[in-house]
């Protein structure tokens, strides 16, 4: 078991290392002088050189590498220019608020589409099952941005019952969670319906419901726990995508956390900021999905046996 | 209108045998989403087509004095925006921008992802370890923070966004062919084809891939909806096509603005784009369970 966590420990690490140098060769290919985009039309010579010093662009390609990985490796990612202060802590400071909504959203999918998903399931081939179908498709069709705008609209403009934008009280968390849901929903109660369906249909629960075992049992102690695994493995990818940052649902609510920071660094062309969200998400997201798998053994007493699953 | 009326008429008759077998009703609930998805496509798809030759005003000519005029005032159908620019008219070459973008990147990430799943299933081995690891990396990437800065630094033609989103949707069809290929490859005609004397190639050219490839290509429909909700979404933040052409994504960042005085500026065009990836979702969903249950009914397992 150490043995695979540190295999899998070390896996991840080399991953994040992957990505964070691609989007070092990215914004180095890129055409164009960044310095020039950060100075703006009146700097000077001497303000782009200072500028290039400061952003690790003078010298060899190899030599700016060098000097990159050896700040990361001292956790210094350089500074922010429009927060004015290490992109680091600005990242860690706009995190909070992001898994904060991220957990409500997951949080709320799992709660819903878990139970509809066995409902469906249960009357497969029924008219439920076809409505939810349709529905569920139909839910997955829409742009969260419009979703978003038009909850905002209906329920904070028109009837004003919830705060429209930003972080200002719990009740602001409400809107912002249910429009990344309702996506979620659609796509997570599609698997579990799936699983349940198959797991129902499978002759160990035929055999289980001859010999007098009840439904309620055959759907949760028989079915549902072995639909559990690529259902945990889905929520768990979704919440790990959702906290590379649930960039346009919080640009809609005008939400301070890492989606909307990322619009601005781009906007701003803030490299430093930029290069900090890149390694502080995909460690978060990489290290979520660690502890999916690591999760495992407490769903499924088959891969307690400290082997990698393989399905 | 008559296709309205079609759509109603179908589903009216589904509702009525409800009660009878389960296979039948699978056969006729595909049947209802893909008659379903064709109409409601179609409803967006053909007047997109058709925008150069319909009687539209120009999407780009601006008039101040008509500055966001309701839906149904003077000609303008849906309406104009805060330069007085017809709305209908915008959405219709906004989808052209949108549709041109998502054919291009479905057949791109298709040929790729198809290329790269099969030589992986296939040949196994080494090619198979590249491709499954590049497969397993992209699932850690911050995808769209990635796709923003890719569009932020190298421009937001046409050309850079395609790419983009292929390179989001890579790995569906890639996976699905990797499987597929995996299943195909242990069949006997495979070995007999080996026997006879062909190479390696050419067995998984001419023998293997046109076996798999329908079911492929279903699931690019299902793409299409994914890529044209991905390019709408690049374009709300910002990432879009270059002005002035219009884009769906920025009508409705430029017109959240006005939400509450001119509703229809957000509302229409998300309907138009709801209407369009529904159609288009349902067409693929049911033209998938219709493939894969035929596959069944010939005794080929998945």
């Amino acid at each position: 078991m150490a043995r695979y966590l540190a295999l899998r420990v070390a896996q991840s690490l080399f991953t994040v290392f992957l990505i964070v140098s691609t989007v070092f060769v990215l914004v180095r290919l890129a055409p164009g002088d960044p310095a020039a985009a950060v100075g703006g039309p009146t700097a000077t010579t001497e303000d782009l050189q200072a500028i290039r010093e400061e952003l690790g662009l003078v010298g060899s390609i190899s030599q700016q590498y060098w000097h990159f990985i050896t700040g990361l490796v001292q956790g210094d990612l350089g500074l922010s220019y429009s927060f004015r202060q290490p992109a680091l802590d600005v990242v860690l400071d706009r995190l909070p608020y992001t898994i904060t909504l991220a957990g409500a959203a997951i949080l709320l999918t799992a709660l819903i589409a878990i139970p509809l998903g066995i409902f469906t399931a249960r009357r497969a081939n029924s008219g439920w099952d076809v409505g939810a179908n349709i529905g569920t498709i139909a839910g997955q069709s829409m742009p969260e941005f419009w979703t978003g705008i038009m909850l905002l609209t209906l329920l904070a403009v028109v009837v004003p019952i919830f705060p429209a934008s930003g972080f200002t009280s719990w009740s602001g968390l409400v809107l912002p969670a249910v429009t990344i849901a309702l996506l979620q929903i659609a796509l997570i109660s599609r698997l579990v319906h799936r699983e349940m369906a198959g797991n129902l249909a499978a002759p160990y629960v035929t055999v289980a419901r001859s010999r007098g075992v009840a439904e309620r049992a055959l759907t949760w102690r028989y079915a549902f726990a072995n639909s559990s695994i690529p259902v945990v493995t889905a929520l768990g990818t979704r919440f790990a995508a959702m906290l590379n940052g649930v960039v346009v649902v919080e640009v809609v609510f005008a939400w301070p956390g890492i989606g909307s920071l990322v619009v601005r660094a781009l906007e701003t062309r803030d490299y430093p900021l930029i290069q900090a969200t890149v390694l502080v998400t995909s460690l978060l997201a990489i290290g979520v999905q660690l502890l999916v798998d690591l999760l495992y053994p407490l769903f499924d007493p088959r891969v307690r046996v400290g082997k990698a699953v393989s399905r | 209108m008559t296709t309205q009326t079609q759509a109603a008429r179908s589903s009216a008759v589904t509702a009525d045998r409800l009660r009878s077998s389960a296979a039948a009703l699978r056969r006729r609930a595909s049947r209802l989403k893909i008659v379903l998805g064709a109409v409601l496509a179609g409803v967006v798809v053909v007047p997109i087509l058709l925008a150069n030759v319909l009687p539209l005003p120009d999407p780009l000519e601006q008039d101040l004095s008509q500055r966001r005029l309701p839906p149904l005032t003077d000609g303008h159908l849906f309406g104009t925006d805060q330069l007085g620019r017809d709305l209908l008219s915008r959405i219709l070459h906004g989808g052209q921008v949108s549709l041109t973008i998502g054919v291009l990147a479905v057949l791109v990430s298709g040929v790729v992802g198809v290329i790269a799943g099969a030589a992986a299933g296939y040949y196994g081995r080494w090619v198979d370890a590249v491709v499954s690891r590049l497969l397993e990396a992209q699932m850690s990437v911050p995808l769209l923070l990635l796709l923003l800065l890719v569009v932020a630094l190298f421009g937001p033609s046409i050309t850079v966004i395609t790419l983009v989103i292929a390179f989001a949707q890579w790995p569906e069809p890639a996976r699905l062919t990797r499987a597929m290929v995996l299943v195909e490859r242990e069949k006997p005609y495979v070995a007999a084809a080996r026997v006879l004397g062909l190479r390696r190639a050419a067995v998984l050219v001419r023998h293997v891939v046109p076996n798999i490839v329908n079911q492929v290509v279903v699931v690019m429909l299902l793409l299409l909806a994914q890529a044209v909700l991905l390019e709408s979404a690049l374009s709300f933040l910002g990432a879009g096509v270059e002005r002035p052409h219009p884009t769906w994504g920025r009508i409705i960042s430029d017109g959240q603005g006005y939400i509450t005085t001119s509703w229809w500026l957000v509302t229409l065009t998300g309907l138009v784009i709801v209407l369009l990836v529904v159609g288009v979702n349902l067409l693929g969903d049911g033209l998938r369970d219709r493939v894969s249950r035929s596959r069944s009914a010939k005794g080929e397992a998945q």
